[in-house]
């Protein structure tokens, strides 16, 4: 069954989804920062990587998602992004020159994410992924 | 002090100067032609119409210099301005003393116009400057009358106007001139001293105002801090209980299930709030919110898309008309959904069953005009005013739809004047309600 990785820091949030995404029998690991993040996806080399945006810093996340894109060894890992669509365009963070895809996440749901939802966005990136 | 001066729109002070300069070449030439014609008293008319064509002239060329220079002066630290200004009334100054000297000199009454430029000097520049221009005008005064009154200069009587030649009367020009030169310094003092006060005032004012701003941002972040804390908390709740009251972690009897419900039922509406709090306070705090070309038809495709299962359970239909050739504009997309999906959604909340929604974009030259029409509830009259405050609900609204935050117009608004644009309402209490966005292309 695929193994899914959720880094995010809040406990409660990933206990939550791992109840979730246990009744689909997915395999459910998790890490509670980016760093910690980024040595489970060597490690454990997960199918998806389920990411939280404001970990240490306001977007710890999306250093993650570039650093996993960037490598070639986990660019082709779909990430699934918590945050909302405010966050991801709207103010706080800007477009970076030269940056073509700027947000390098496959998809995004934000907190807190209907069970639904969660399962059948994780269902459609491991189909495509 | 010139930043100071700048700021108040000296420039615009200067396009004043300008207009007055008009006004005054017309009651030249009005009092020039009633001397002519009603009091019948000869004077040298040629060099007084001369200098009028002079001054008009003049007037002329500074209104286009002013127009070309323009922005040039606007990045000027107000140097340049005052420089400019302080030549102009120089200029008046001598056009004003021309004038006098081919209409009589010291007899006439009209040098006592000379204050009106004390005045316009010690509201526009320093108290020095007024003091040096003063001191100009009393010497070009005294030039004249010592002129006049040497024989270098032809004096040109008033006769008629006054009963004997007084341009060679050494009391009456002693009384004159004292007279003339105490009520300049004088004028010019008191000016000055009315407008250091009122500047003074005002620039006070203005820090109590920028203190007030300073406030009111260190309470946005206050409330930004809050409200984030709130969501997260809120959100790890919902994302614990919701799977359990899905039944996902197992089967729940009716009054298990019942009770969790409402308990998500709840969390939603308060994180609705939370979130609608954490957004206007967001749009607040930015600086500024970043903008790009988009299609404004697709966006609003996808504002309706969001409203129409609402209005369809209350057999609505959103009727959408939109002028040929509206496309893309400059803003920020999702705010602009957002806002639109908004209006709409109150629309269809206020509106009942069978009434009628429409959203019109008009294309009018320089800005886009999106309207959106409802029949219904509509708007009390006096409330109208409040209806874009924060958490400001109209009292009929509340009556009949108990949830809401109050918050959506107020975030509509931010939305609207972050893109330099206007929003307002039309409304009729129980015949319905047009909220209209004035957007620049």
């Amino acid at each position: 069954m695929a193994k899914i990785l959720i880094i995010d820091d809040d406990p409660d949030i990933v206990e939550a989804m791992k109840v979730v995404l246990q009744t689909r029998d997915y395999k459910v690991i998790s890490a509670a920062s980016g760093e910690e993040g980024l040595k489970k996806v060597k490690a454990d080399k997960p199918d998806l990587v389920i990411l939280d945006i404001m970990m240490e810093k306001d977007d710890s996340g999306f250093d993650v998602a570039r650093e996993l894109k960037n490598n070639p060894s986990s660019k082709d890992i779909p990430i699934l992004m918590l945050t909302a669509i405010k966050e991801k365009t709207g103010l706080d963070f800007k477009k970076e020159a030269g940056d073509e895809v700027w947000l390098p996440v496959d998809d995004y749901v934000e907190k807190p994410m209907k069970p639904e939802e969660l399962l059948s966005k994780v269902e459609k990136l491991l189909q495509t992924g | 002090m010139p930043g100071f001066q700048k700021e108040n729109g000296l420039i615009e002070r200067v396009y004043w100067l300008i207009r007055l300069r008009w006004l005054a070449l017309a009651g030249v030439i009005s009092a020039i032609l009633s001397t002519k014609l009603i009091a019948g008293i000869q004077l040298p008319f040629r060099a007084l119409y001369f200098i009028v064509l002079a001054l008009a002239i003049y007037n002329l060329l500074f209104y286009l210099y002013l127009k070309l220079a323009r922005k040039r002066l606007f990045s000027d630290s107000g140097v340049i301005v005052t420089r400019v200004t302080n030549i102009q009334i120089s200029m008046d100054l001598v056009f004003l003393a021309g004038l006098i000297h081919f209409s009589g000199g010291i007899e006439n009454p009209f040098i006592f116009y000379f204050i009106f430029h004390m005045i316009i000097t010690s509201t526009l520049l320093s108290r020095r400057e007024s003091f040096i221009q003063a001191t100009f005008a009393v010497f070009l005064f005294m030039l004249i009358v010592w002129l006049e009154y040497a024989g270098f200069l032809e004096h040109h009587c008033l006769r008629g106007f006054v009963l004997d030649d007084l341009h060679a009367n050494r009391i009456y020009i002693f009384g004159v001139s004292f007279v003339f030169i105490s009520t300049l310094y004088l004028a010019a003092y008191m000016a000055s001293s009315i407008s250091i006060r009122l500047k003074d005032r005002e620039k006070s004012l203005k820090e109590a105002n920028l203190l007030l701003e300073e406030k009111d941002r260190i309470k946005s972040e206050y409330v930004l801090r809050v409200s984030h804390d709130i969501k997260e908390h809120l959100a790890a709740v919902q994302s614990c209980v919701e799977p359990v009251a899905r039944g996902i972690t197992g089967a729940l009897n009716n009054a298990q299930k019942d009770l969790l419900d409402r308990a998500v039922e709840r969390t939603n509406k308060l994180l609705f709030f939370v979130k609608a709090l954490l957004e206007i306070t967001r749009i607040k705090l930015s600086k500024d919110i970043s903008m790009e070309y988009f299609s404004l038809k697709k966006t609003v495709d996808s504002a309706i898309a969001l409203v129409e299962e609402k209005a369809r359970v209350k057999g609505m239909e959103i009727a959408l008309r939109m002028d040929p050739g509206v496309d893309m504009i400059y803003g920020a997309e999702i705010y602009i959904e957002e806002t639109i999906a908004n209006l709409l959604a109150n629309a269809v909340k206020y509106t009942s069953e069978n009434g009628k929604i429409s959203l019109d974009i008009k294309d009018r030259q320089e800005t886009l005009l999106i309207q959106i029409s409802d029949t219904g509830m509509g708007i009390p009259r006096d409330e109208i005013s409040k209806l874009f405050n924060e958490f400001y609900r109209a009292t009929n609204a509340k009556k009949t739809v108990r949830e809401g935050t109050g918050l959506g117009l107020a975030i509509a608004r931010q939305v609207v004047e972050r893109h330099k644009g206007k929003i307002w309402v039309e409304s009729e209490e129980g015949r319905g309600s047009t909220f209209s966005i004035s957007l620049p292309k």
